[in-house]
């Protein structure tokens, strides 16, 4: 069952471009539209209850004789399953509009679905090779998706990302090459087993290094994070909500907490290290984003600012920094794609992304108007929206660990980002309505009922934030508070 | 052990010759020799398989593919580069080597020799029986390729 979720995706991308043959639009819609629908149905019905007795490894079989295919769930993979399902299924939905004048839409659906295949089967995996391999699929995929407008800049941002994202995947592999060398197994328990034993002190600080610069080339924390600034805005709309609402998230955080907390142990100088480099994030992100004129480069910056406090709660290592970092991937997750795809239904209204030339929007668009109000106040952490408690538990946690310093910064870094989104709000929706914009109308059925689906969840997840957090967010901070080898040693291995 | 050397000097001078080569041509040609060593150092090293990977594809098949795609582009409209691009990549390919020199023989004398062996098996149990999974993972990388290409490559609605 749990192959459905890499599997399923990568089927229908295959069968896409034939369909696409016979129906532009209709067909391509539907068929990837269901395959989200049922990514999420599965997360939430099947895939979780699975989990109910603790981590499940299954090894599967093909015509009676077992193949190596192992793949686990346990409460962070199920976490994001979800989270990426629901992204997708938005972003998908969006796309039904949106999509309709860049032509191509069946390619369009395919890449999609190989991206999130990519992400599935990167969290699925047992196996630091298959981590790898993973990455590479969402990543070739992305790239041609940032430059789907076929326009100089797109191409342009698409390169950057390409090259910069190559540079990553060399650190990782090469990280992954020392590993495999000095404990001879690939697998998360062989690898976690074999360290163990080994006084490898040098080489391992190296590969961690190596980790850090790939993972956080990926997750685009600063100081590595010149391409997504180019390459998020440059995307079509639904692709910048997967890429800054899932992909730098999977490839980049989930990727760096599983190996670091989850295989190779987070060790208190390497939590310093990620500290820094979250809180750096946080901070210089928050302060580049006030300047941006572009509204999908201010969310682009946002996006850095917002993984920096992740990695920041999950860099702590305590379990309730790790919760709160789980938690707030999830609740940026919602928030970010929705923005991304509310800038998308602005872009397709006004043909602007210029913030300075908006105005008075929300009489005009008032449903994209109030899910960017929801979004923006989201992400800036304002009660009772989800952003609040998971930027409060992050709080809380660094409070806890005595580390008032970085709190503090956290707090301020709250402050700055209300500041940048209220700029959003006031620019684009409030004050007068330009004379440029009286004929603009409010975006299509599905890109307004996508975008109000997650304001719901947004909204939802806020006031039901104690039955989110322990239904879905604390059983994955338990797996990485667990460590791998619970996973294994729970079921005998 | 010399002729390893050799071919490691090689390796590093012919993948050096790739990056600042500025003809296309040139450089395609220095990456096929970089790499057709690198494929011999795979084979003294006991690694049959991945040498003749490594020749076959990377030296071979990339190589053609690279020398079509040049031969079928013109060479009008040259971007221009930034100068700091030409002095930035040997600086820096210059101070690696120096790092490396110095760093790397220290620290493989810190690496143990291997614990337990490596997964074992002829080639084909590896691959069809172990590394089922990466199989799965390849297919997953060839559909991106060729659906990137197919989008990219699109041809544009009338209304565009």
């Amino acid at each position: 069952m749990i192959l459905l979720f890499i599997a399923l995706p990568l089927i229908v991308a295959g069968i896409l471009p034939l369909v696409g043959k016979f129906s532009k639009s209709f067909l391509p819609d539907l068929l990837a539209n269901g395959v989200f629908a049922v990514l999420v149905a599965a997360a939430v019905f099947s895939a979780r209850p699975l989990i109910g007795n603790g981590p499940v490894v299954q090894t599967l079989s093909w015509l009676g004789e077992s193949v190596n295919i192992q793949l686990a769930l346990d409460g962070l993979s199920v976490l994001m399953l979800f989270v990426i399902a629901l992204v997708s299924l938005a972003s998908g939905l969006f796309s039904i509009n949106y999509m309709e004048h860049y032509g191509g839409k069946a390619n369009f659906y395919a890449l999609f679905l190989i991206m999130v295949a990519g992400m599935n089967g990167l969290v699925l995996t047992t196996d630091l090779f298959n981590i790898y391999l993973f990455l590479e699929v969402a990543a070739v995929a992305s790239y041609a998706l940032v430059a789907f407008g076929l326009e100089h800049d797109e191409l342009e941002a698409s390169f950057k990302y390409l090259m910069l994202s190559a540079v990553a995947s060399a650190f990782i592999l090469l990280s992954i090459a020392v590993i495999f060398g000095l404990t001879g197994g690939l697998s998360f328990e062989a690898v976690s087993g074999g360290l163990a034993s080994l006084d490898v002190k040098y080489p391992m600080a190296i590969c961690a290094a190596f980790f850090i610069l790939g993972f956080g080339l990926k997750a685009a924390l600063i100081p590595f994070h010149a391409w997504l600034p180019d390459a998020h805005p440059s995307a079509p709309a639904p692709i910048s909500a997967m890429l800054s609402g899932l992909l730098i998230k999977v490839s980049g955080v989930y990727a760096l907490t599983r190996v670091f907390i989850g295989v190779l142990g987070l060790t208190p100088a390497l939590s310093k290290v990620l500290m820094w480099l979250g809180v750096i994030s946080l901070v210089a992100a928050a302060f580049l984003a006030l300047g941006q004129k572009d509204i999908k480069r201010m969310l682009a910056y946002s996006s850095i600012s917002q993984v920096g406090l992740i990695v920041l709660g999950i860099g702590l290592g305590t379990p309730l920094g790790i919760l709160g970092g789980l938690f707030h991937l999830f609740n940026h997750a919602l928030a970010k794609g929705l923005l991304f795809l509310n800038s998308g239904s602005i872009m397709q209204s006004t043909g602007t992304r210029n913030l300075d030339e908006m105005g008075g929007l929300a009489r005009r668009m008032p449903f994209t108007a109030a899910t960017t109000l929801v979004g923006s106040l989201s992400i800036a952490g304002v009660p009772p929206l989800n952003g609040f408690w998971s930027k409060l538990i992050i709080i809380v946690a660094l409070v806890q660990a005595n580390q008032w310093a970085f709190a503090v910064i956290a707090v301020l870094a709250s402050v700055l980002t209300l500041w940048y989104y209220l700029l959003i709000q006031r620019k684009a929706f409030f004050g007068k309505l330009g004379e440029r914009w009286k004929d603009v109308k409010e975006a299509p059925f599905w890109m307004t009922a996508s975008t109000a689906g997650l304001a719901l969840l947004c909204i939802g997840t806020g006031v039901f934030f104690a039955l989110t957090v322990k239904d879905w967010i604390q059983p994955a901070a338990d797996t990485l508070a667990n460590g791998i080898q619970a996973m294994f040693s729970s079921l005998g291995f | 052990m010399i002729v390893q050397i050799a071919l490691l000097a090689g390796l590093v001078v012919f993948s050096a010759l790739a990056v600042l080569a500025r003809d296309l041509l040139k450089a395609a040609i220095a990456l096929a020799v970089a790499s057709l060593l690198l494929g011999i150092l795979f084979f003294l090293m006991n690694a049959p398989y991945v040498g003749a990977f490594e020749i076959s594809v990377v030296a071979g098949l990339i190589t053609v593919l690279f020398m079509t795609t040049i031969a079928l582009t013109k060479a009008e409209g040259d971007v221009r580069e930034s100068k700091a691009a030409r002095w930035a990549f040997p600086l820096f390919f210059a101070v690696f080597l120096i790092i490396d020199i110095l760093v790397m023989k220290g620290l493989i004398g810190k690496i143990p020799a291997l614990a337990s062996p490596p997964e074992e098996g002829t080639f084909g149990e590896t691959l069809w029986k172990m590394r089922t999974f990466d199989l799965v993972g390849q297919i997953a990388v060839i559909f991106a390729g060729v659906f990137a290409v197919l989008a990219l490559f699109r041809k544009r609605s009338k209304d565009e």
